[in-house]
């Protein structure tokens, strides 16, 4: 079985149709709901099998030119391991009124981050994800910088440290380790004397 | 026993001097490395180039025991108040050099993610040029900051911070004043209402034995 039979099968299961601005012509875009069986069909179900996930990108279409449909897009790149040398890759268009798109961080761990990563830089939400936060950008950020109507100049200062450990703990704790002695962050007290000696 | 008291061993000089001599000639750096100018760094420290050659022997690395802070790269503003407070941990007297074109001035990421030039966040002695700056450039640095160094009063700053402190104690002082002052206003009052009532109760229990 080769690829080219794998969309059609794609198309003829879940309606993928082939995207022909791809020049290597290994994409196929496909609707939002059909997303989780499709890849759990290229990961269990088809002959050459797509073990691993190279990559989720967001795309925002709003400066592209001559581009007709949704303004976000969801691109997933799949690599086969066992037969190597074959790659798909998914498209999910979404657009911007109803930014969701179904979660396959079941399917593959790596996908957790990935995720995020989009929710962070596109404001994709991504459906049943089990931890969807900011990834990159500190958690004073406002707005999703990657979009194209993001001013590039704009600076967010953070006000303080990220404090991480919280959700370590707990994340631990989950996984049945105990916690001994809880952290404590350090805030800063202007009343105390000794005060940093820099002001903002 | 005799002859070594022949000889004079005295030395006469300014104070300032002697105190910017040893300050200038063992600045001992903390490595804030974020990027490659970190890797040029090392470069620096190592036997090549050798930076101990002026005395910065060690690279400490908390900021309690160092007097450079030497941001070597890029710093994002997820990082700027990391930096800000490492910069306050450390003990006076203390410098910062700003090292390669990242941390003087963001170099070429003019986005949304990069702070543009540590002097946003931090006050800043000596910046490098460079992208990432070579150990010569380094160097020149560490002697312009050399420069700097001896050039400052260490009595004059001690004038000043001494000043500082008189007026700090002035000012607790007079608050303490006035906290006392209020106490004991407070206070007399307190007496004089217990006396008023032990008065009270002596009328009462006359008027009662008198009955």
């Amino acid at each position: 079985m080769t690829v080219e039979e794998i969309f059609a099968i794609l198309d003829e299961k879940f309606g993928a149709k082939r995207e022909t601005l791809d020049k290597w012509g290994v994409t196929a875009v496909i609707s939002a709901s059909y997303l989780h069986n499709a890849v759990q069909f290229l990961k269990e179900g088809s002959d050459i099998k797509f073990e691993m996930l190279v990559d989720i990108a967001g795309i925002d279409y709003l400066t592209y030119p001559n581009h007709e449909g949704p303004r976000f897009a969801v691109s997933y790149a799949f690599k086969s391991v066992s037969k190597p040398g074959n790659r798909i890759r998914l498209k999910v268009l979404v657009s911007e009124e109803d930014l969701k798109v179904p979660t396959i961080s079941d399917l593959y761990a790596n996908a957790n981050w990935y995720e995020r990563e989009v929710f962070d830089q596109f404001g994709v939400v991504f459906e049943g994800h089990p931890d969807l936060r900011r990834l990159l950008n500190h958690v004073e950020f406002v707005g999703h910088p990657l979009r194209k109507d993001y001013p590039a100049q704009k600076r967010q200062w953070l006000s303080t440290n990220d404090y991480l450990l919280p959700q370590l703990e707990k994340r631990l704790e989950e996984l049945g380790y105990k916690v001994v002695q809880r952290s404590k962050e350090v805030e800063t007290n202007d009343n105390e004397f000794l005060e940093g000696s820099i002001k903002a | 026993m005799g002859n070594e008291a022949e000889k004079p061993n005295i030395i006469t000089s300014s104070l300032d001097f002697l105190v910017n001599w040893g300050r200038s000639n063992s600045l001992w750096p903390f490595p804030y490395g974020t990027a490659c100018c970190a890797i040029e760094f090392m470069s620096t420290e190592v036997g090549r180039y050798d930076l101990s050659r002026i005395g910065s022997e060690y690279v400490r690395f908390t900021p309690r025991q160092s007097d450079v802070l030497l941001v070597a790269g890029t710093i994002t503003y997820k990082q700027a108040p990391i930096l800000k407070r490492i910069y306050e941990q450390m003990a006076e007297p203390r410098w910062v050099i700003a090292m390669g074109a990242c941390a003087s001035s963001g170099g070429f990421y003019d986005s949304y993610c990069t702070v543009p030039g540590i002097d946003h966040i931090i006050p800043v002695d000596v910046y490098i040029g460079g992208c990432p700056p070579r150990p010569e450039a380094f160097f020149d640095a560490m002697f312009d900051l050399q420069k700097k160094v001896k050039d400052e009063s260490f009595m004059k700053q001690r004038a000043e911070s001494v000043k500082e402190q008189l007026e700090m104690i002035k000012v607790k002082t007079a608050e303490a004043k006035r906290d006392v002052a209020a106490c004991a206003h407070e206070k007399i009052v307190d007496i004089k209402d217990f006396m008023k009532e032990k008065q009270e109760n002596l009328v009462k229990k006359a008027q009662f034995w008198k009955e």
